[in-house]
């Protein structure tokens, strides 16, 4: 896994005073894939993200990225030649031009695809000689974006990159994701909107509390987690399903829900034994995983 | 690309100041220039060495504001990240920021005495070109840890007006103290060609005193060091 990980962690940890913003984090994020990197607010991503730039120095553990050591100076302002980043409040600089933000940002990346430019400013309908202090939320998080694109990462490191898009920003800027995954791009992007995760998400990594709750293909969790709901004709015993694969257990009177990782047909055959009177199995989807999975920290 | 983005950065507050610092220069010496009769040459050298003190004010304080930004500031303002994320070390960040302030402060010491050295010559009282050049040896040479200290600051307080207050705060605390108790190390007399005029004649020595620019510019040095070694250790 190390040698296929463009971001690898090894008990990684960000301590403030007694507060603990990241926690022994161990994260391999694969070559060429979308992974969604998925947690509450100051969950500890944007810290993750900080720490793997160089911008946040961890208080223990280690990491690299695309090979290089993220705590060696030197070879952090190497890998980032070959990162794009794009920050959660899309900073950029108020008193530049479009034309002029342009222009600074591809003098660093000799790969500068000029091509890619031209088509994004185009479909995003950049003015290019308004200042940046004066574009809309959404204008300022399209130049981030076409900024990022057209630089061809290795590597495309997103932060909520959706807010402030409308649905057909959205749309483009899930589209292109794919796009450049497709061209061998490796993605690694946070974000709130679920829905969007699932769509073009691979992998999925959630944290909680800056510790790393799931690191899982989303084809497996696809396969693999159920929401089982069970109707008994008398109260059942939680802990007759204390089965593996089993996350949580609601019961309401009559009623069990279950929601598990796997086992669900274990979990099935033990309902029919118990003398379930419906059983209903359901597949989930993130937004649930997530919920449970939050909730569970 | 760093440097353009210094100079977008700085070049309102460096043409203001240049342009406010020159104005004041060529008025004042074109305005006095009137009032002296018959003996002027003594005169125009003690109004010279005034303007010097007037203009190394203003110079000061504008090199104090130049000093101002940096990747602190960024923070405060939210653009850090993107300027991190930039293939450069942080070394280089500030270093082309101080180059760029240097350049600057070195512009806006020589421009406002050269326009006086036309004037004087239109008027048809000439000074000599030695002592121009000595009055901006002196404003720049001893004058550039003023910049130092106001980048050192920029690099560990981020606020917009804290900033610029602490680092004019320095400035007028160092002058008074030095000037009480340690009066022959004082940077403001150095800048200003106190430490160099001749009483009589109100020209200025053609020994500069080198001793103490070499001192102040290694002390400019030693700050701007400390400057990156901070912007280094912080985090973003």
């Amino acid at each position: 896994m190390t040698n296929e990980a463009v971001i690898f962690t090894q008990a990684l940890t960000k301590r403030y005073g007694a507060v603990h913003a990241v926690r022994e984090l161990n994260l391999a994020v694969r070559r060429n894939r979308v992974t969604a990197f998925l947690g509450k607010n100051g969950a500890g991503k944007s810290t993750t993200i900080k720490m793997l730039l160089g911008m946040v120095r961890p208080t223990a553990g280690e990491g690299t990225m695309l090979g290089k050591q993220i705590t060696d100076t030197h070879q952090n302002v190497d890998m980032r030649r070959r990162v794009a980043y794009v920050a959660e409040d899309k900073p950029l600089y108020g008193y530049m031009t479009i034309e002029q933000t342009i222009r600074f940002a591809s003098s660093f990346y000799p790969d500068w695809r000029t091509d890619i430019e031209r088509k994004l400013l185009s479909d995003y309908e950049l003015p290019l000689r308004r200042k940046v202090r004066e574009l809309s939320k959404g204008m300022r998080t399209k130049l981030a974006l076409l900024l990022a694109f057209a630089r061809q990462p290795e590597l495309l490191i997103l932060d909520e990159p959706s807010e402030g898009l409308d649905p057909v920003g959205i749309e483009h800027l899930l589209q292109t994701l794919v796009a450049q995954s497709a061209d061998g791009v490796s993605v690694f992007f946070s974000s709130h909107q679920i829905a969007e995760v699932e769509r073009v998400a691979d992998d999925v990594c959630i944290l909680e509390k800056g510790s790393l709750m799931m690191d899982t293909p989303l084809d497996d969790l696809r396969q693999f987690y159920r929401r089982i709901d069970l109707v008994f004709p008398f109260p059942p015993l939680e802990r007759e399903f204390q089965i593996s694969g089993v996350e949580s257990i609601r019961t309401s009177g009559l009623q069990m829900s279950l929601f598990t990782s796997a086992n669900a047909d274990a979990v099935v055959e033990r309902a029919h034994d118990l003398h379930a009177v419906s059983v209903e199995v359901a597949p989930v989807s993130l937004r649930e995983i997530f919920l449970e999975t939050v909730k569970e920290a | 690309m760093l440097w353009y983005k210094a100079w977008l950065e700085t070049r309102s507050r460096f043409l203001i100041s240049l342009a406010t610092i020159t104005i004041f220069c060529a008025v004042f010496v074109h305005h006095a220039q009137g009032m002296i009769r018959p003996n002027w040459t003594s005169d125009f050298n003690r109004l010279l060495f005034f303007n010097q003190l007037y203009a190394a004010i203003l110079w000061i304080m504008a090199v104090v504001l130049l000093g101002m930004g940096g990747i602190v500031r960024e923070k405060a303002i939210g653009t850090s990240s993107l300027t991190l994320s930039l293939p450069v070390s942080r070394a280089r960040l500030v270093g082309v920021r101080v180059g760029m302030g240097m350049i600057e402060a070195i512009v806006m010491g020589i421009v406002p005495w050269a326009a006086v050295f036309m004037i004087s010559a239109l008027a048809k009282m000439p000074i000599l070109m030695s002592q121009v050049c000595s009055y901006v040896i002196l404003l720049v040479g001893g004058g550039l840890v003023y910049f130092a200290m106001a980048i050192l600051v920029s690099s560990l307080v981020a606020g917009e007006y804290t900033a610029p207050a602490l680092a004019l705060g320095i400035v007028l605390l160092a002058a008074m103290l030095f000037d009480t108790w340690l009066r022959r190390f004082n940077l403001w007399r150095l800048v200003t060609g106190d430490f160099s005029i001749d009483r009589n004649t109100f020209l200025l020595s053609e020994h500069l005193p080198w001793l103490g620019i070499l001192t102040s510019v290694s002390v400019a040095a030693l700050m701007l060091l400390a400057s990156i070694i901070v912007v280094q250790n912080r985090e973003f």
